[in-house]
């Protein structure tokens, strides 16, 4: 069955030419010179005054990633990445030196108004009664801005900042856990970012400390043929909880920028750590010229018994997306979760899924994937489920659907499973999420339309995903929750 | 800096090249300009690739190149006597009772003195040896023979063409709807370890309808290398069942490649079963040329110790409404490692697709391990496309209620591993067929059925 005129219709509303976000902020900027050397790596390193071992850490990574090749083996195409011609740190003038509030560049601040995204606490405050806080760490380019209610979070403990400072306050946790999860030699974009990263967003969440608001960091991509290539690390101590979302855009150009972000997270003992992403960087035009590739590392490690790491993505923006947030399932009894939902519009390629690693006794895990291609994009899920020999009884629960809207564009599944213990249950399937006679007859029993009918029972079915999100994102992807899945296909 | 390795040849791949140099001029169909061009065409192509190895991700999980690590001198024909005495002990009893037009082909030569060839043709059926027919191929053999799919970028497939020896090819005229099934059985020597290489073409015309069995058995020569292919082409309207049993010697490699084309309004039903070898890789490839077709594929694998067994198929809507559905069991036991590799690709045209697959496995030790990717590819928006694919032991609920109904223990999971890939051999249309399948798995699992 093809896909429903009301699901067309939304899918056009987020269209690769209707990108909201896509204006530029002028602004004066200190730049690295050009290209890619030693010395580039120097001169981030020294920009953020870093230590010692943080350098010596760089320079072996630039030294691994001289002698390594791109991948090749995702289905997206795209001209070969010139890394001389990048810019490797951008930061705005005046963020240099200390950063309160009211030092901050007017210009940015309207930057983040225009995206919609509050700097200022009392402009929080002052919104609607009773609606949840979010602290913000706001990136811009190669750096972060601001990172608000840090006071309030400092009293439960909590330790959000960017991760250039974490580096001077907290030398220590991040000497401890920065590549433990994704190590510098990973694979060619981690080990680039990790030669070469310039900031992100930190955060420690202590023994036993549910964390009193939600988290986020903001990235924007601003200046031109520059690279973004954030760092984030999340540790959630024993028994801790946060919840961490993250949002990107980047103005409109012609030409392709390069996002090549690793993201950490470790979660000890008891501990749970939910990651909710809204991606949304330019796609590029309606010719399939510009737009970011993001070509990203995040990985989750429950390193302690009876963690929980749940990773949540809606997909909608660039040009490439390479990227399988992923969950290793060390302790006993940990779980992991991954929803997702992407969207492909245009030319946009995106090879998207998730790794889940058992390797504890007794984990479990769940992928929940939704892809729907229109336009003359390819949209790819590939996923690996494994169960090593010593994952005793570890649970696999995996649903992907996909939808295609016109016939210029393609779907692709691509899951593997490795079951190495024999009482590894793995179970994976891709319905056609063909809606059930008798629903729709009921429905229309009681005098809904069949649009009307369709949409109330997709609803219910793509809730899946979108339950998982937090409250703030609800805005964002209210447009998606109605698009409906009928005629999808696994 | 540019570090990409210098593609060495192994051993093993080396061997192969020396393998065609050396028999080049006495192949069949050596004098033949189009047969011997053909072969060259294939060893280029091979020599090309080399190979397959597990960074070539359709070989992920079979590394050819490390397994191979001698190739064996090419068979030669072996002229014993073979009697019901040896056929029971190579394929089993079940298999050998089945009423059918047998052809046996013994070390890759098509044996007429054991065979029913003359009541074959009297059905009305065309048959030759292979190596007969290469020596002058007739225009619907060479057409056949010379087409693209998979020749191009399959190693297995190339090093098939250059070096194929024996088999047979079978044409159905139009219209023939054969009385009996044809069973072509496959066995091996007992002399030293060779390797073999056939290729069986089958060319069934519009409105034809017969069950073809491909059985393969060991005589008693252990290490044998298999390389067989069978490619057969589905006219209109036909209705072609065609079913492969492999059980062969422990010590085997057996490679088998199935290439199918079906016409419109077709149906094409292809079920395999393994319990031999020590690694088998069995390719299935089936592809949509006219609309309203459909095809069933199925098969269970069996393997235990250290068997390593492998089945990668790839079914191509490429013209719209056709319907294609997938259903393999695998049951695994001690070391042995299963693999299941199924794509379905749907072209932009093959609107109104019906496309399904399933995998189960089952792990009856702590040490099997199962690897599946069921993979999907669909540039049509007007489809209906699922798989599916578990992986897990037995169920102890089910075992404990059979227990607790008087069962030993043993006798139990027998019959709940019957059960498992029973579903499977649903499959099979033939009745008397199916139930020779259950035999095979009962024999596997060393139970009797009564």
């Amino acid at each position: 069955m093809p896909a429903v005129q009301d699901t067309v219709e939304r899918v056009k509303e987020i269209d690769v030419d209707q990108y909201k976000y896509g204006f530029v902020t002028e602004i004066e900027s200190v730049t690295a010179p050009k290209g890619l050397n030693e010395d580039i790596v120097r001169f981030i390193s020294a920009k953020k005054d870093e230590p010692q071992w943080l350098l010596d850490w760089r320079l072996e990574a630039f030294k691994r990633w001289l002698t390594m090749q791109e991948p090749e083996w995702a289905n997206v195409h795209y001209p070969k990445i010139d890394f001389q011609d990048l810019y490797y740190y951008s930061a705005p003038k005046s963020t240099e030196g200390p950063k309160s509030l009211d030092e901050v560049d007017p210009e940015l601040l309207e930057t983040y108004k225009k995206l919609g995204i509050p700097l200022r606490e009392q402009e929080v405050l002052a919104g609607v009664q009773g609606a949840p806080k979010v602290a913000v760490d706001a990136v811009f380019d190669s750096v972060s801005v601001v990172t608000t209610f840090k006071e309030e979070l400092a009293k439960a403990g909590v330790i959000f900042c960017s991760i250039s400072e974490a580096v001077k306050n907290h030398p220590e946790l991040v000497k401890k856990y920065l590549g433990s999860v994704v190590p510098s030699t990973d694979n060619f974009y981690a080990t680039l970012n990790s030669a070469v990263f310039s900031d992100g967003s930190f955060v420690y969440v202590p023994e036993g400390v549910h964390c009193p608001m939600e988290l986020s960091t903001y990235f924007r991509i601003n200046a031109e043929q520059t690279g973004q290539f954030e760092r984030t690390l999340i540790i959630a101590d024993k028994g801790a909880y946060v919840s961490y979302l993250e949002g990107c855009t980047a103005p409109m150009r012609d030409e392709n920028q390069l996002h090549a972000a690793v993201v950490e997270l470790v979660a000890l003992e008891d501990a749970e750590i939910k990651y909710s992403t809204v991606q949304n960087w330019y796609p590029g035009d309606k010719n399939g010229k510009g737009g970011i590739f993001n070509f990203v590392t995040k990985r989750g490690d429950c390193r302690g018994d009876r963690s929980k790491i749940s990773w949540t993505q809606v997909e909608t923006g660039s040009a490439i997306t390479w990227k399988y947030p992923s969950c290793i399932l060390r302790g006993d009894g940990s779980r992991g979760e991954f929803y997702s939902i992407a969207i492909s519009n245009g030319y946009q390629q995106i090879d998207s899924g998730t790794k889940m690693i058992h390797l504890g006794k007794n984990t479990s895990s769940r992928i929940i994937s939704k892809g729907i291609a229109a336009g003359h994009s390819n949209n790819t899920y590939r996923g690996l489920v494994s169960a090593h020999r010593r994952a005793a009884n570890a649970r696999n629960f995996t649903v992907c659907d996909s939808l295609l809207i016109g016939d210029k564009c393609g779907a692709h599944t691509v899951p593997y499973i490795e079951a190495k213990n024999a009482s590894a249950t793995f179970e994976h399937e891709a319905t056609t999420s063909k809606i059930s006679d008798d629903q729709l007859f009921y429905c229309l029993s009681r005098g809904l339309s069949e649009e009307e009918a369709v949409a109330l029972i997709v609803n219910g079915f793509v809730r899946d995903v979108l339950q998982h999100l937090p409250m703030e994102f609800m805005a964002e992807t209210q447009k998606l929750i109605s698009i409906s899945l009928e005629g999808s296909v696994g | 800096m540019d570090l990409s390795v210098q593609q060495f040849r192994t051993k093993a791949e080396q061997e192969f090249l020396d393998l065609y140099t050396k028999a080049e001029k006495t192949l069949p169909g050596s004098k033949n300009p189009f047969v011997a061009d053909l072969r060259k065409n294939a060893i280029a192509t091979y020599a090309r690739l080399g190979l397959p190895h597990r960074r070539i991700e359709a070989w992920k999980y079979t590394d050819l190149r490390a397994h191979l690590e001698d190739v064996y001198p090419l068979a030669t024909p072996h002229r014993g006597t073979i009697g019901t005495n040896e056929l029971e002990a190579a394929l089993g009893k079940a298999i050998v009772a089945f009423s059918a037009y047998r052809l046996v082909i013994v070390e890759g030569e098509l044996r007429e003195d054991l065979s029913d060839m003359s009541a074959l043709k009297d059905a009305g059926a065309e048959i030759t040896s292979l190596a007969q027919a290469l020596e002058t191929p007739p225009a619907w053999l060479k057409e056949t023979l010379s087409k693209a799919g998979p020749r191009e970028d399959d190693a297995v497939f190339a090093l098939n063409t250059a070096l194929m020896t024996g088999g047979v090819t079978l044409r159905l005229p139009k219209g023939l709807t054969l009385d009996k099934p044809i069973h072509l059985i496959h066995l091996d020597g007992t002399g030293d370890p060779a390797s073999m290489v056939t290729r069986n073409v089958i060319v069934a015309e519009e409105g034809t309808s017969a069950t073809i069995l491909e059985s393969y058995g060991s005589l008693g020569m252990k290490e044998l290398q298999r390389n067989a292919v069978t490619e057969i082409e589905i006219g209109d309207k036909a209705a072609i069942h065609h079913i492969k049993f492999q059980r062969e010697a422990v010590e085997t490699t057996h490679l088998g490649i199935w290439l199918a084309t079906i016409g419109a309004d077709a149906r094409y039903d292809a079920f395999q079963v393994s319990t031999g070898a020590l690694l088998s890789r069995n390719q299935i490839y089936v592809g949509f040329d006219g609309e309203g077709s459909s095809t069933e594929i199925s098969g269970a694998c069996l393997m235990r110790g250290r068997q390593h067994c492998d089945t990668t198929l790839i079914v191509e809507h490429r013209v719209p409404a056709c319907v294609s559905r997938e259903l393999f069991k695998v049951v695994l036991d001690d070391h042995a490692r299963g693999i299941f590799q199924g794509k379905v690709i749907v072209a932009p045209d093959a609107q109104k697709t019906d496309g399904k697959q399933m995998v189960n496995a089952l792990l009856l030790s702590e040490t099997a391990e199962f690897d599946s990717k069921p993979e999907l590819e669909i540039f049509a928006d007007d489809v209906v496309c699922g798989h599916g694919a578990t992986s897990g032991q037995m169920n102890e609920d089910l075992l404990f209620y059979l227990e607790s109904r008087g069962l030993p223990e043993a006798e139990a999971r027998a019959m709940l591993i019957q059960a498992f890939v029973g579903e499977a051999f649903e499959c099979i249309d033939n009745e008397t067929l199916r139930e020779a399948f259950s035999g095979v798995s009962a024999d596997w699992l060393g139970v009797s059925l009564e």
